[in-house]
């Protein structure tokens, strides 16, 4: 396969890397592209849980964009409620194949740490955001509580 | 009197007339040596009626001109003025040229013409001669300084300019413009930039200066023939840059001069260029019909490109006189002077070119419209001096775009020759293997002209003008194409067809010209089987004739056809008639309309896996690992070709490199874009990264993997071992050309061979591939796809008692409008048995709405064949509507009423 060579060698630098904001990556030996893992926030209101996250990669990999979705609901203006982000580094027209994976879940992590509300996927959420912070805050907060996942011990 | 004396006599006047008398006198010399003859001639003959006769203007001025009060040789007899006329013509004295080209009168005194002797250089006889004889005589003794032409620089105009402002009296600059623009030879020699004018040549003795001359002259031409040489190399390499520089025009100076000439208020000047063009034409026919000019001198071109220079070509005043006679003469042009004409434009600015272009577009407009109502039986479009010039000119600028244009490599058209040559061997064996009879294929006129450039424009991905610039719509409103068509047939040169030049030609002419080539084929197909009938007592088969079950469409159309294609291939070109098993529909169009439709529909239908389909862009490609035998490929194929054969639309989603292919051409990046634009951009990424650390990053192998239908993903090596093989950045491209290829040719091979094979079976004897590029295949195929319903209205016809005023259809029309566009479309469907636009737009729908009956509870029905809607004389609006919706929502189906 194609992209075999190039996703081993991304997947086992992020295994290496032994970071904490995504981990527990599952990969299917019969199909390297499709790709599950944890995201781990250290920032509130999302430092309560944690939240599992699939990537799948196109066939074409490298020279298409991989897709992310999030399989855990967050409460977060740029998650919509089917678990799809909007994220410009792997959009159509901004991605460049030199771009690695770790890169786009640091980008990742970064619009989870930060939202960003002119761009909202949930317009209610992101007005919330914006006008009512604190409120905001606090249903982020009860609802990461009530459905995410637990966070690893360490 | 001599006439240096007369000179310093006229002294002031002269100067003030001409303030670079020396520089006019340089005599430049070209080869043509009969040119320069025929020339001096003219002049000593000019001298000699201005002596004899005057120009006419009582308030001339000039002292030679026996018209002028103060003319100095009142009392000199003829034979002297002959003298004067050869003195005055060295000396170079100003004519009076506006009258230059005054017919000349028969001297009735010629008998007393005496033969004097000229300068002792010949022998003097007693015999008389007539002033003509006279006149060649006194030329042939003169030939070295009588290579004196009047030309212009940019300094030289500007002076006069400036001369002719200061003094408030333009006749000079107007004299000067009328005289240079009278003769090829002075515009040849005119806002040169080659050393051509520094010389300047002092008083020499006549040998000497001739000498000289010729030294100059063969540097200049073996200046001209190694720019020629380099440039033929430098086409090769696909790198034409330095064309302009062979040309020994100083474009940019003219362009000054001309612009600074505009600026004078009131042009004064423009008559006299009118008129000067005028002879100039005849002048350049002559040259370039029976002088070969061109070849003679190269810097003859400099002719043609000065005329087009000149910014008041689209002037009115221009367009009705000088400029048609200009581009008749043009239209005599050689093709090797229309290659080299070609390769220079193709070196100009675009929007030059543009201007040029729409100089040309205007004269055919105004020639077509002036003439309107003339065009017909007796006066076609086709014989008219004008526009053909116009057109033949045209052609020339439009090689000259496509030469200029972003054209495929030549690697890839070797290629696709090959490929192409190797596929019709195949085609050729399958069709003879099954007919048993060889069959002239349809050769391909390649037109000359593109031929020597070695263009053709479905080569061209990027013209300098886009190609429907080119288009002539008052043309084509007014063309008759029959005639038009059997003036192509007709093979003559004396014919003109716009077939050979249908750059000007709508899509929707062209395809009528096709409609004629088809017709005219599938009658010779209807006289074949007939003959044969009465031979071998077969039934009579003059159509197409399928019967197909509705439940089975698909399988019913494939056996049929097959049997069809197994036969005779011939009979595809007839006319198509289709039967739906157990209705009553008689196919005059509309059957086969819905034929199309439903079989279109089912194979194209996800399910069955022949054809993937692209979200993003609405696409269907081949599926490369479709389950399905070549059968169905060849069956949408022939499919293809017969809606064309029969102006049937399809709706069909195919992008733009399915129908090049079609043309022979081959997928490339430029086809992904339109087709997967992400993946294409990818590509595109890997060639511009920078970097030598490609092969760290991206990590790619000489292998490609995809998805099935089912998911699973595949892959496949680009080359023999790809998979060990590296992509580095010096193998990169290598790696996206296999890359590319693979996607757009090689994964869909073979379908698309079935496929291709079933189009060519219908489409191989017919001129398509001349006529049309490949996006205008589309739109053939699947018609244009905006809904104009305002165009359809203004189109409409009326009958049975409805007009345009009626109630009812003004309430239609209100109703329609609101429709929102799948309502339109389903109202298309049921009135003409498709959803989609014919070419050329919904006017060319022919749509007839007639009155059927009085108000009652009737639904509105339609005879699609022939784009009938038959319609009761509804009360109101709001029944009307929900009578219409309720129609054509629920339609489907023949039958009678």
């Amino acid at each position: 396969m194609a992209a075999t060579r190039r996703l081993q060698k991304e997947l086992n630098d992020i295994r290496q890397s032994d970071q904490k904001g995504f981990r527990d990556i599952r990969v299917d030996d019969s199909n390297i592209l499709f790709w599950q893992g944890l995201i781990v926030p250290d920032v509130p209101p999302y430092n309560k849980g944690a939240f599992k996250i699939e990537i799948s990669f196109p066939a074409e990999y490298p020279f298409k964009p991989p897709k992310l979705a999030f399989k855990t609901k967050i409460y977060h203006p740029n998650v919509d409620e089917k678990g799809q982000i909007c994220l410009p580094i792997i959009s159509p027209e901004n991605w460049k194949p030199a771009t690695k994976t770790d890169q786009v879940i640091q980008a990742l992590l970064a619009l989870i740490h930060d939202p960003e509300p002119e761009h909202p996927l949930r317009g209610d959420l992101a007005e919330e955001f914006t006008k009512d912070k604190k409120k905001f805050m606090k249903n982020a907060e009860d609802f990461t509580k009530k459905f995410s996942e637990r966070r690893p011990s360490d | 009197m001599n006439s240096k004396e007369n000179n310093s006599a006229e002294g002031g006047d002269r100067a003030a007339r001409d303030p670079a008398p020396s520089e006019t006198e340089v005599s430049p010399v070209n080869e043509g040596e009969g040119m320069k003859r025929a020339a001096a001639k003219q002049l000593i003959e000019r001298y000699y009626y201005q002596l004899t006769n005057g120009c006419g203007d009582p308030n001339c001025r000039n002292a030679y001109c026996s018209s002028c009060p103060e003319f100095c040789f009142r009392h000199a007899d003829r034979n002297s003025l002959a003298l004067r006329a050869i003195d005055l013509f060295r000396s170079k004295v100003k004519l009076c040229d506006d009258h230059s080209n005054k017919v000349r009168r028969p001297s009735q005194d010629s008998d007393d013409f005496e033969e004097t002797s000229i300068k002792g250089e010949r022998p003097s006889t007693s015999s008389t001669l007539d002033a003509e004889n006279y006149v060649t005589n006194i030329v042939s003794a003169f030939i070295p300084s009588v290579s004196k032409v009047t030309y212009l620089t940019e300094e030289k105009v500007y002076s006069i300019i400036d001369d002719c402002k200061a003094q408030d009296d333009w006749s000079k600059l107007i004299h000067t413009i009328g005289s240079v623009f009278n003769s090829p030879d002075s515009l040849i020699l005119s806002f040169r930039k080659d050393a051509i004018y520094k010389k300047k040549s002092p008083v020499v003795s006549p040998s000497e200066s001739k000498t000289r001359c010729s030294d100059i002259s063969e540097k200049s031409s073996m200046d001209c023939l190694k720019s020629e040489s380099g440039r033929d190399l430098s086409v090769k390499n696909k790198k034409p840059s330095n064309i302009l520089d062979s040309v020994t025009l100083d474009i940019d100076a003219l362009r000054r001069t001309f612009s600074r000439l505009m600026d004078i208020p009131g042009h004064p000047f423009q008559s006299a260029l009118i008129n000067a063009l005028r002879s100039l034409s005849k002048a350049v026919e002559m040259d370039i019909k029976y002088h070969n000019a061109l070849k003679r001198d190269p810097n003859y071109i400099n002719v043609f490109l000065i005329v087009f220079e000149i910014p008041l070509l689209h002037s009115p005043e221009f367009i009705e006189n000088a400029f048609p006679v200009f581009c008749r003469a043009l239209g005599h042009l050689s093709i090797h002077g229309q290659t080299l004409l070609a390769k220079v434009l193709s070196q100009y600015p675009v929007d030059r070119l543009s201007e040029m272009l729409q100089a040309l577009q205007q004269l055919i407009i105004v020639k077509v419209i002036t003439g309107e109502g003339q065009w017909g039986q007796h006066c076609q479009l086709n014989d008219d001096d004008g526009i053909v010039g116009a057109t033949k000119v045209m052609k020339i600028i439009y090689y000259a775009s496509i030469y200029g244009g972003k054209c495929d490599s030549p690697d890839q058209i070797e290629k696709e020759k090959r490929l192409e040559s190797l596929e019709g061997e195949e085609s050729n064996e399958f069709l003879q293997g099954a007919v048993g009879l060889e069959k002239e294929p349809y050769t391909v006129k390649e037109d000359p002209l593109g031929k020597e450039l070695s263009v053709r424009a479905s080569d061209c991905r990027k013209p300098l003008i886009p190609f429907d610039e080119f288009v002539n719509d008052p043309l084509n409103d007014h063309i008759d194409i029959s005639t038009d068509y059997a003036y192509y047939r007709a093979e003559s040169d004396l014919k003109f067809s716009f077939v050979t030049h249908n750059f000007i030609l709508t899509t929707a002419s062209k395809h009528t010209s096709m409609y004629f080539d088809n017709r005219i084929r599938m009658l010779n197909e209807r006289r074949t089987s007939f003959l044969q009938t009465i031979i071998h007592g077969a039934p009579p088969m003059p159509y197409l004739k399928l019967n197909v079950r509705r439940t089975h469409v698909v399988e019913d159309a494939l056996i049929s056809l097959e049997m069809f294609a197994m036969q005779n291939p011939g009979d595809l070109k007839k006319q198509l008639f289709v039967e739906f098993d157990g209705e009553q529909g008689l196919d005059e169009g509309g059957v086969s309309k819905e034929f199309f439709q439903l079989v279109v529909e089912r194979l194209f239908n996800p399910d069955i896996g022949m054809f993937t389909h692209n979200e993003d862009c609405n696409l269907y490609w081949f599926n490369p690992t479709s389950f399905e035998n070549d059968g169905q490929f060849t069956l949408i194929g022939i499919l293809l070709g017969l809606a064309i054969y029969n102006s049937c639309i399809l709706d069909i989603h195919f992008p733009m490199v399915v129908y090049r292919k079609l043309m022979g051409k081959i997928g490339t990046m430029d086809d992904l874009y339109e087709f997967d634009s992400s993946l294409a951009s990818g590509l595109q990424q890997v060639l511009d990264y920078p970097d030598d650390d490609l092969e760290d990053i991206f990590m790619l192998n000489f292998h490609v993997s995809y998805h099935d239908v089912f998911g699973n993903n595949l892959t496949t090596d680009l080359k023999p071992d790809g998979s060990t093989i590296a992509v580095t950045s010096k193998n990169k491209q290598e790696y996206v050309d296999l890359y590319i290829d693979f996607i757009l040719n090689k994964s869909v091979e073979r379908q698309f061979k079935a496929f291709k094979r079933g189009f060519t079976m219908v489409t191989n004897e017919s001129p398509l591939r001349m006529l049309f590029r490949p996006d205008e295949i589309e739109l053939l195929v699947c018609g244009s796809k905006v809904l104009d319903f305002h165009a359809l209205e203004e189109a409409t016809e009326y009958d049975n008692g409805f007009t345009a005023q009626s109630k009812t259809i003004r309430n239609f029309w209100e109703v329609v409008h609101e429709f929102p566009e799948s309502e339109k479309r389903k109202l298309l469907q049921f009135t003409t048995g498709t959803d989609r636009v014919p070419v050329g737009g919904l006017s060319k729908l022919k749509l007839t709405i007639a009155k059927n009956g009085p108000d009652s509870d009737r639904l509105p029905t339609s005879h699609t064949c022939f784009n009938v809607l038959l319609l009761p004389d509804y009360n109101t609006k709001d029944k009307l509507e929900e009578r219409l919706l309720k129609a054509i929502m629920y339609s489907k189906g023949f039958g009678m009423l």
